[in-house]
């Protein structure tokens, strides 16, 4: 089974004071570290496991400048054969509308028999890429996929939905998934096996590479544009309680008792 | 110039978020609302039949290869209709099955799109959408560019919902839908019930990521005790299999309005505090001072759980007596 | 990384090194490869000689979590020997029970070294990436933020927030680097013990700077964790700021960070633990003490600190200088110290072992001989230790204190200038 897997290099925002830069639209990305996004992360080890099991071959794609390639040596790692970095200076302004056309346009007339993306990016929460480049690659798709399961030519897998609730659909084959968190456990990726899967190619592409038209990226790239970054409004604010860890402890007890009518 | 509202349903039943979709409809005066009810064969009329009030026209869209809201067959359809009628705007929410069928509706027709938005706003330049972006650490303003239709999801529970009842005939139009997508629905599951119901619980320990152990789960346990509270999570517990999906509070898991809801260790992201932000009294204790979750609580605890928590649980013992 | 450090390179906008860099940095050979090597190829007997291994258990019976833990190392080196191709090993859980704290290998006759064969195993387990979470998490936040804890990099340097501690990021220089460490910066309770130290060494007029947001995890845990190019990032990280700043004395807070420099680090880094500095600085009558601290101490050696460096008299040296204060033995003190089961990365390991733990045990020990505290000097010591307490339900009858907070009390002028909590 030959499968493709795309990631995105994402900055962590978990415990970072976001700093928006001076362009008012873009947060000042050198503050923060970077990491492969988390729902890419299960994505990467369902096509590992399918690749493991099945044989056949794993191509991972990336969009991003080199610092992101990180991210790639960690699907070459974990199993992939191949990486596919995509980058052009006009990227980092498009919405996800761009990203998937080039991302199609990387995969060009290769054939994938499953596709697999993330269901959502940690930093934009698009959730866009999946079905639009499913779109684009002319094959059916099932977003937010908790399970997935291989049976003689189709894949049978189980979405989540809400409130406890699941989908089960069958997709024909080839097929894109978006991978929702907690379909698997990752694998621990060790610096030694990024060092290994250097010897792997890595292939870095242009938007001429690909053939690809900047105007129709420039266009699609402008669908959907970000105006501007601000800070969210304050919400409830809560009542903060400060001291020792004894003094809040006490406050907490006097606010439970008092405003939460339990004790 | 009109509106659509794609109303979700699920089983037979709408969803509560088309009311609110409804109500976005109605408050951007683009235009006429069109509610249209996707489905398989005797999918539709239920939902159709409980729509709100606000709404100018029903559409019923029935095909084979609708059934069970198939996210594949719901974008080819709505694209051919869209293609021929032109709405301004096609409203979905952003649910499970918004994120499957919306990004690639607009990808048929070329359409901008905007997801998981909070409001949506017109003006001389179009469409204006405000969003979250860093896991709701910041807002993001986005333009749509100026297109005969454009796509937005809502992110649900971020409006309230319109009321009373659409009282309006609704039409039936035929699908124009491949008889083969390439998915075929097969079935709804239910989790099996667990143990506890923590829909039901007065008081509510949550925990997060923040705990970083399952050994630390004890901390959480021992509060929940002294209290007499239950136990539960955020998502990200039950993905690494340390609290079972039972106990978690979220859009894919349970919503509550418990009296008191302490969380710890819980960020904030927007579909755990979605489904408890209702509660009575919250109160967050976290070590990052800009956790989200400090903007849905009323009380917070900037700090570190392993020594706000044992305290917490010591204090409550000694009121108690 | 190494050819971007200019000695004028500025230090604000230091980043830990990328993958990219550390791979320029490798094939121009300013990498350092020491004793750590590609663990495949050569089978784990062969290097490890275990064939001169005579079973006699010594390992075994000298091994701190032997008694409650499935781990038995005579046992795992016949069956590496035995088993050339590690299969059977790599399923092994309970390599993560070691402590490495290397009794076994102190107490083996034919001097091999069952400490290493199990980080090797647990190199075998990294590399299938099959790892406990916790494992991963510490190990993926050391690559990411330069900590195990999970925190951010630019809080690292929190702790000292107001207390106006030297660092060379502020182009604050001197000739003796402190290097903090991680569970010192973050961790609520050692940062006591931090701001202690940097009360003492200010007061007493040492010169000192630190290297405050830059610095990096030492790697010690993450070696023993089996990690080996994490380390290695993380050691040259750190070694291209000390390579710049080359300071006459390093001091750490903690043993686990001195004996990564001493003897993980190659060129090896002659590290000093700061209890070394705290008695010279005693000896030489340089630390002002103002108080009597009348209190009744045992000292808790570390395992890191005593059995792995042999550091034994300084601690105590520093302690016996604090006016007022007595000093008693435990039985199991200096090279019988009892390991409380915080080194070998145990730190994010429960451990599979049933019944009472060994700091419970010490704790429930330093009861029975009626001392006031325990003092020890190493962050994962004092952690263990003081959840032994509360655990041993012994919070009212004995303190933890660190050395460094020990020795402020008897120093510190109150109002307390560094915000130390004085407990009684």
């Amino acid at each position: 089974m030959n499968l493709a897997v795309f990631v995105k290099h994402v900055p962590d925002a978990a415990e970072a004071d976001l700093r928006i830069g001076p362009d008012g639209r873009s947060v000042r990305a050198e503050d923060l570290p970077f990491q492969m996004n988390e729902w890419d992360r299960f994505a990467l080890e369902e096509a590992a496991r399918l690749k493991e099991a099945t044989g056949g071959s794993l191509t991972a794609f990336l969009i991003g400048p080199g610092e992101h390639e990180d991210s790639l040596r960690r699907c070459l790692a974990v199993g992939a054969d191949r990486a596919v970095r995509v980058w052009d200076e006009s990227f980092p302004t498009l919405g996800p509308a761009a990203v998937a056309r080039a991302l199609a346009a990387a995969v060009g007339e290769e054939r994938f028999d499953l596709y697999l993306c993330g269901a959502q990016a940690a930093d934009d929460g698009y959730a866009v890429v999946g079905p639009t480049l499913a779109v684009l690659l002319g094959v059916p798709w099932a977003a937010l996929v908790c399970r997935l399961e291989l049976q003689d030519g189709r894949i049978v897998c189980d979405r989540e939905l809400e409130a406890g609730w699941f989908e089960r659909v069958e997709l024909a084959l080839p097929a894109l998934v978006t991978v929702q968190t907690g379909i698997n456990e990752p694998r621990y990726v060790s610096i030694l096996g990024i060092r290994k899967a250097r010897s792997k190619p890595l292939e870095v592409r242009g938007l001429a590479d690909l053939g690809v038209d900047p105007d129709e990226i420039g266009r699609l790239g402008a669908l959907t544009r970000l105006e501007a970054l601000e800070p969210p409004p304050p919400g409830r604010e809560a009542e903060m309680l400060e001291g020792s860890p004894a003094e809040v402890a006490r406050k907490a007890v006097a606010v439970l008792r008092e405003k939460g009518g339990v004790l | 110039m009109s509106v659509w509202v794609i109303a979700e349903h699920r089983n037979g039943e709408l969803r509560e978020v088309t009311g609110e979709l409804v109500a976005v409809a109605r408050a951007l005066g683009a235009g006429p609302v069109t509610a249209v009810v996707l489905g398989g064969p005797g999918e539709t009329e239920a939902p159709a039949a409980g729509l709100p009030a606000g709404i100018d026209r029903v559409v019923r869209v029935e095909h084979e290869s609708l059934a069970g809201f198939n996210g594949v067959a719901v974008a080819a359809a709505l694209e051919r209709v869209a293609a021929r009628e032109r709405p301004a705007v096609v409203l979905g929410a952003h649910s499970a099955a918004g994120m499957d069928w919306a990004s690639a509706l607009a990808a048929g027709l070329g359409a901008p799109v905007a997801t998981d938005v909070l409001s949506l706003h017109r003006d001389d330049g179009g469409f204006l959408a405000v969003r979250t972006v860093y896991a709701g650490k910041l807002q993001a303003r986005v333009r749509l560019a100026q297109a005969p239709t454009v796509v937005v999801t809502l992110r649900p529970g971020a409006t309230e919902a319109a009321a009373g009842s659409a009282e309006v005939p609704a039409e039936t139009e035929a699908a124009e839908v491949p008889a083969e997508v390439g998915r075929r629905f097969v079935e709804w599951i239910q989790e099996a019930a667990g143990e506890v119901d923590i829909t039901q619980a007065d008081v509510l320990v949550s925990v997060g990521r923040g705990i970083g152990d399952p050994e630390d789960l004890d901390v959480a346990r021992d509060l929940a005790e002294a209290l007499g509270a239950t136990l539960s999570c955020s998502r990200p517990v039950v993905d690494l299999g340390w609290l079972p999906k039972e106990r978690q509070v979220g859009i894919s898991g349970k919503t509550v309005k418990p009296k008191v809801y302490i969380a710890l260790g819980i960020s904030g992201a927007f579909q755990h505090v979605t489904a408890m932000k209702d509660a009575g009294l919250i109160l967050a204790v976290n070590k990052d001072p800009k956790a989200p979750i400090f903007r849905v609580s009323h009380y917070g605890i900037v700090g570190d759980l392993f020594k706000v928590v044992p305290e917490l649980t010591k204090a409550v013992r000694e009121a108690k007596g | 990384m190494a050819q971007a450090c200019s000695k004028r390179r500025k230090w604000r906008g230091f980043r830990p090194p990328s993958l990219l860099a550390f791979q320029r940095a490798k094939a121009q050979k300013r990498w350092f490869v020491g004793k750590l090597r590609d663990i495949e190829g050569v089978p784990l007997a062969e290097r490890y000689e275990l064939a001169a291994c005579l079973q006699c258990g010594r390992c075994t019976g000298g091994c701190p979590v032997g008694l409650r833990s499935p781990l038995n190392s005579r046992r795992l080196l016949y069956e590496a020997l035995i088993r050339e191709d590690g299969e059977v090993l790599v399923e092994r859980e309970e390599v993560w029970d070691c402590t490495a704290c290397r009794t076994c290998a102190d107490r083996c006759p034919r001097g091999l070294e069952p400490v290493s064969v199990i980080r090797e195993i647990r190199t075998l387990k990294i590399e299938e990436g099959r790892i406990p979470q916790t494992v991963m998490d510490a190990l993926e936040s050391a690559l990411k933020h330069g900590n195990p804890w999970g925190r951010s990099r630019r809080k690292r340097f929190a702790w000292a927030d107001g207390l106006g501690v030297p660092t060379l990021e502020e182009g604050d220089e001197a000739p003796n680097l402190w290097f903090v460490g991680c569970t010192p910066a973050y961790d609520p309770r050692c940062q006591e013990a931090a701001r202690a130290l940097a009360g003492i060494l200010r007061a007493a007029g040492y010169p000192f700077t630190t290297l405050g947001n830059e610095e990096s995890c030492c790697g010690s845990e993450m070696l023993r964790l089996g990690e080996l190019g994490l380390f290695e990032e993380l050691a040259e990280a750190n070694r291209a700021l000390l390579d710049e700043v080359a300071p006459e004395t390093v001091l750490t807070t903690s043993p686990h960070c001195m004996n990564a420099l001493r003897t993980d680090y190659d060129p090896a880094v002659s590290a000093l633990h700061f209890s070394q500095v705290l008695a010279r600085l005693a000896d030489e009558g340089r630390i002002p003490f103002r108080r009597e601290v009348p209190l009744r101490v045992a000292f808790h050696d570390p395992c890191y600190l005593g059995k792995q460096n042999g550091v034994y008299e300084e601690p105590r040296a520093a302690i016996a200088a604090v006016p007022g204060v007595e000093l008693v033995e435990f039985d199991r003190s200096r090279e019988r110290s009892l390991c409380c089961e915080g080194g070998g990365g145990r730190m994010w390991l429960e451990g599979l072992g049933e019944g009472e733990r060994n700091a419970q045990q010490r704790v429930r020990t330093a009861a029975d001989m009626g001392v006031d505290a325990v003092v020890t000097a190493c962050p994962f010591c004092l952690l263990t230790l003081e959840d032994a307490r509360k655990t041993a339900g012994l919070e009212d009858a004995l303190e933890i204190v660190d050395l460094a907070e020990l020795v402020w009390r008897g120093v510190e002028d109150l109002p307390d200038p560094c915000g130390l909590e004085t407990r009684s």
